[in-house]
């Protein structure tokens, strides 16, 4: 009873709070900028607090089911929104480097997180019991670098969408506001990006409004270089949480299945994935190409990896079907 | 006698961690003395200042051996072509047979387009979509199913009918010739491209080499100058950061994190061992599943059959298998946790050679065989009636919608011969309780088994006695497991290895003036800072002779 007391409390705070912080997001939007440097830098601390939050949820989750909470669809949202905390901390912490990343991190944290306390999924929040052949070491191992993977995957993906939206994104710089809240209405995720962009540009121009449109162009190239850098970079650490993920997994399989690799949809659909981030990462080896290219590989990537962790649960067929809609 | 080695390079290893500040080196460097040289004079020391030139310097020769140069590797490469003739691993050298001229033309050019990126992308994207396409398509399925599903009157986005399936093989996508050989072809590709770019790549890095003129430095992706500043000075720095260093004259070279151009390599053969494993899985295998009540025996050879064409059976398949006990674990809520099933492995003198409890995630393994708990059964009841018996009855599964297993059994009352025989039903989900209805139908009462409390129907004492489960095991040989095992070690290893960056770093002392260019593989962003931050270390000398002053003290 304390257990599940304690659960619902840790979970509405680090829900309200990462909503706080979306609120800060939306207020920068229309604040001007003066305002927004102090918000900024409470948006961090609410990750970091948020952060917290999802841990405790964990380790409540995982004292009381006496096994590491990662059965689930929805412990499993739990951890991902965990693991974009984490990146976000990460990036938070390396100071060094100015990057682009909490842009992504909060919101994605925010829909995930929204997205698993919200009804939609109405039994799951309930901790299943492990069927037989979840009941090993290795579910911590696999599902926690599958997860991992895809958190810095996606993060990876969705910088790349921000750079490609940027990179065909041609408008005056007098009408450049009210277009950004036209696509705000469309596409939410695509908008923090820019949003970012739009955000940092702002501050250049106030700095130094010379030439506002070479000063324009020129930052809006160092973003693009920074969005495709850091994505590569970004990936690239996905790719080997997602290889491992993958390779314990079979591993696994080997030991419960009896066979290591068996075609089923949720494995195939994580090497589809993982291809395709083969080929990104491939692409970028290749100094002639721009970024544009690997960024629409990344793209893909980043349906591929919904796919691939939603749509095959949705469907709840094959040996993965646990983390499915209507398993409860 | 170190300046008298023929490459005259001072290789400067390890010894001093570098995180002191960078006075304090000049005191351990003295202290440490472990040869005193003068360097000679470099055929292109025109450049240099004569300063620098008298500079007395503390080295040590690094045990490390030199790279191998790059003669005897091309001589070697350049025998194998002449004696194997083209065999298609033709990389260099010039042959004398001109008749076999054109047969070493061929393999390059496969080879060249083979190891072509664009290409070996495409492959990806295809077996991407294949996999893909297998995920959507059923697989497995009776012909008729096709037919329904993909009619030719009304095909699939106005083309796709069952025809395309049986002809590509769709139904059975991950063992289709298209499939496969997208993969072979793959696996061509990551060989051709080890061979024709990577492996030239590490040669190039590793050959490593001094840049003798500024402009050439300067080209570099990071480049700077500093003005008052010695090269000794950078290398110690350098290497307290973790690069090998290598100094020669007024010219340094450094590198760091060379594993990280080698991992690629790594990561490639990593894959094609996999994809050797899993050839000689798909031939080698033997594979077989079995449910057996509880109690009774079977023979390893009799469930195994072969999966592909070099199966060869093995002295454990005459071992005998006894099921001794099955049993379930259940959670409080009623649902099973856990299967186990104790097994007596005996060979052909029917003595016990090994005994095991498996569960599911923990097989038993005997002489390449591995046997898995993987299902369940109800195989009988055993059920006293007033006291008669005990009979044992055979329990029949019942299909209902869903995955949830449910099992039957009858009783027969009264006369057996009788057109309408009315007896006892009996049904049950798991071991675990047993319902019981009436000669009417009607639910009489639940009972578990080995409580021994009778339940009275139409006048009788029904106990039931005990429940029989039967296991579901599956049985495995698999040769390439260690294989593939290797290869996802491999794996593992050298895609975390590849995210290191592989730096170098060239110097060249000018005077006073010290220009420094670099570049890195991965971390370009990142690359420039590293290096300001350690160029802002290199102490600025403030007076030439000062500095030579204090070096020879």
């Amino acid at each position: 009873m304390i257990f599940s007391i304690l659960e619902h409390i840790l979970t509405h705070i680090s829900f309200s709070v990462v909503s706080i912080v979306l609120t800060i997001f939306f207020l920068t939007l229309l604040v001007n900028l003066d305002e927004i440097i102090g918000f900024f830098d409470s948006s961090d601390k609410g990750i970091i607090i948020t952060f917290f939050g999802i841990t405790g949820l964990l380790f409540t989750r995982w004292i009381y089911s006496g096994h590491f909470p990662l059965s689930n669809l929805y412990e499993s949202l739990i951890f991902l929104s965990w693991s974009f905390s984490i990146i976000h901390m990460v990036s938070y912490f390396n100071k060094k480097q100015q990057n682009h990343l909490n842009a992504i991190t909060a919101p994605s944290a925010i829909f995930i997180q929204g997205f698993a306390t919200s009804g939609l999924l109405n039994k799951m929040p309930q901790s299943a019991i492990l069927v037989p052949a979840l009941q090993s070491q290795w579910l911590m191992m696999h599902v926690s670098m599958m997860i991992l993977g895809y958190g810095a995957l996606l993060c990876g993906s969705l910088l790349s969408i921000a750079l490609l939206v940027i990179t065909f994104r041609k408008v005056g710089p007098t009408f450049w506001k009210k277009n950004i809240k036209k696509k705000f209405l469309l596409n939410e995720l695509f908008s923090f990006d820019v949003l970012y962009y739009i955000n940092e540009r702002n501050s250049i121009l106030l700095q130094q409004n010379i030439n506002f449109s070479f000063s324009r162009n020129y930052y809006r190239y160092q973003l693009i270089q920074q969005l495709d850098f850091w994505s590569f970079r970004i990936i690239s650490l996905g790719f080997i949480f997602l290889t491992v993920g993958i390779l314990s997994g079979a591993v696994w399989a080997n030991e419960t299945w009896g066979s290591y690799w068996n075609w089923d949809p949720k494995e195939t659909w994580a090497f589809i994935t993982w291809t395709i981030f083969a080929i990104y990462l491939h692409i970028k080896t290749n100094r002639n190409v721009r970024g544009i290219n690997s960024a629409i590989v990344a793209s893909i990537g980043f349906l591929l990896i919904w796919i691939c962790y939603f749509g095959v649960n949705l469907l709840g067929i094959g040996l993965h079907s646990y983390g499915s809609f209507t398993s409860n | 006698m170190f300046v008298t080695l023929n490459p005259r390079i001072l290789h400067f290893s390890k010894l001093h961690p570098l995180s002191r500040p960078s006075s304090y080196f000049y005191r351990t460097r003295n202290v440490s003395l472990t040869t005193n040289c003068k360097l000679q004079k470099p055929e292109n020391g025109n450049q240099r200042s004569s300063s620098s030139g008298s500079l007395t310097k503390t080295i040590s020769l690094s045990d490390s051996a030199p790279p191998v140069t790059e003669e005897t590797g091309m001589e070697i490469s350049g025998d194998r072509v002449v004696k194997g003739g083209g065999d298609g691993g033709g990389g260099g050298g010039g042959g004398d047979g001109r008749g076999l001229g054109f047969l070493k033309k061929l393999p390059r050019k496969v080879l060249s387009v083979l190891s072509n990126l664009p290409l070996a992308i495409t492959e990806m994207f295809t077996i991407a979509a294949l996999m893909a396409l297998g995920t959507v398509i059923e697989q497995g399925e009776t012909p008729d199913f096709y037919f329904q599903k993909y009619p030719e009157d009304n095909p699939v986005f106005g083309f796709f009918t069952w025809r395309w399936i049986f002809t590509l093989g769709l139904d059975h996508m991950y063992s289709a010739p298209i499939f496969l050989g997208m993969l072979a072809l793959l696996a061509a590709s990551l060989m051709a491209c080890t061979y024709t770019t990577q492996i030239p790549l590490v040669k190039v890095a590793r050959r490593w080499s001094f840049m003798k003129s500024d402009e050439a430095i300067k080209k570099q992706e990071f480049a700077d100058t500093l003005p008052r500043a010695s090269i000794q000075d950078l290398g110690m720095i350098l290497m307290g950061d973790g690069y090998e260093v290598f100094m020669k004259g007024p010219s340094l070279y450094a590198f760091k994190g060379l594993a990280g151009r080698f991992a690629p390599i790594g990561v490639h053969i990593a894959m094609l061992l996999i994809m050797v494993g899993g050839t000689l899985s798909a031939t080698g295998s033997f594979r077989g599943s079995v449910t057996v009540p509880q109690g009774l025996n079977f023979v390893m050879g009799d469930v195994l059959a072969p999966v592909g064409f070099f199966s060869i059976p093995t002295d454990a398949f005459n071992t005998e298998v006894h099921v001794n006990r099955f049993t379930m674990d259940y959670y409080d809520s009623g649902e099973v946790s856990q299967f186990h099933s104790d097994i007596s492995l005996r060979d052909l003198n029917g003595k016990e050679v090994l005994r095991k409890t498996i569960s599911v995630n923990d097989p038993l393994r005997y002489g390449g065989v591995t046997v898995y708990q993987t299902d369940w059964s109800f195989s009988a009841l055993q059920v006293t009636k007033d006291g008669e018996g005990p009979f044992n009855l055979a329990m029949a599964p019942i299909k209902i919608n869903g995955d949830k297993k449910l099992y039957g059994t009858f009783l027969p009352v009264g006369d057996t011969n009788a057109p309408n025989v009315k007896g006892i039903s009996m049904l049950a989900r798991d071991l675990q309780s047993i319902v019981v209805y009436d000669l009417e139908g009607k639910f009489a009462g639940i009972r578990r088994p080995n409580s021994k409390l009778p339940i009275e129907i139409n006048g009788m004492k029904i106990v039931i006695e005990d429940a029989i489960g039967s296991t579901g095991l599956e049985l495995k040989t698999d040769p390439g497991v260690p294989v593939v095992y290797a290869g996802f070690g491999a794996l593992m290893l050298t895609t975390c290895i590849s995210y290191l960056s592989h730096s170098q770093i060239w110097a060249l002392q000018n005077g006073t003036t010290l220009v420094v260019g670099g570049r890195t593989n991965r971390a370009k962003n990142l690359f420039p800072d590293d290096m300001n931050r350690l160029l802002d270390q290199v102490p600025e000398l403030i007076n030439k002779n000062t500095s030579v002053v204090s070096e020879q003290s």
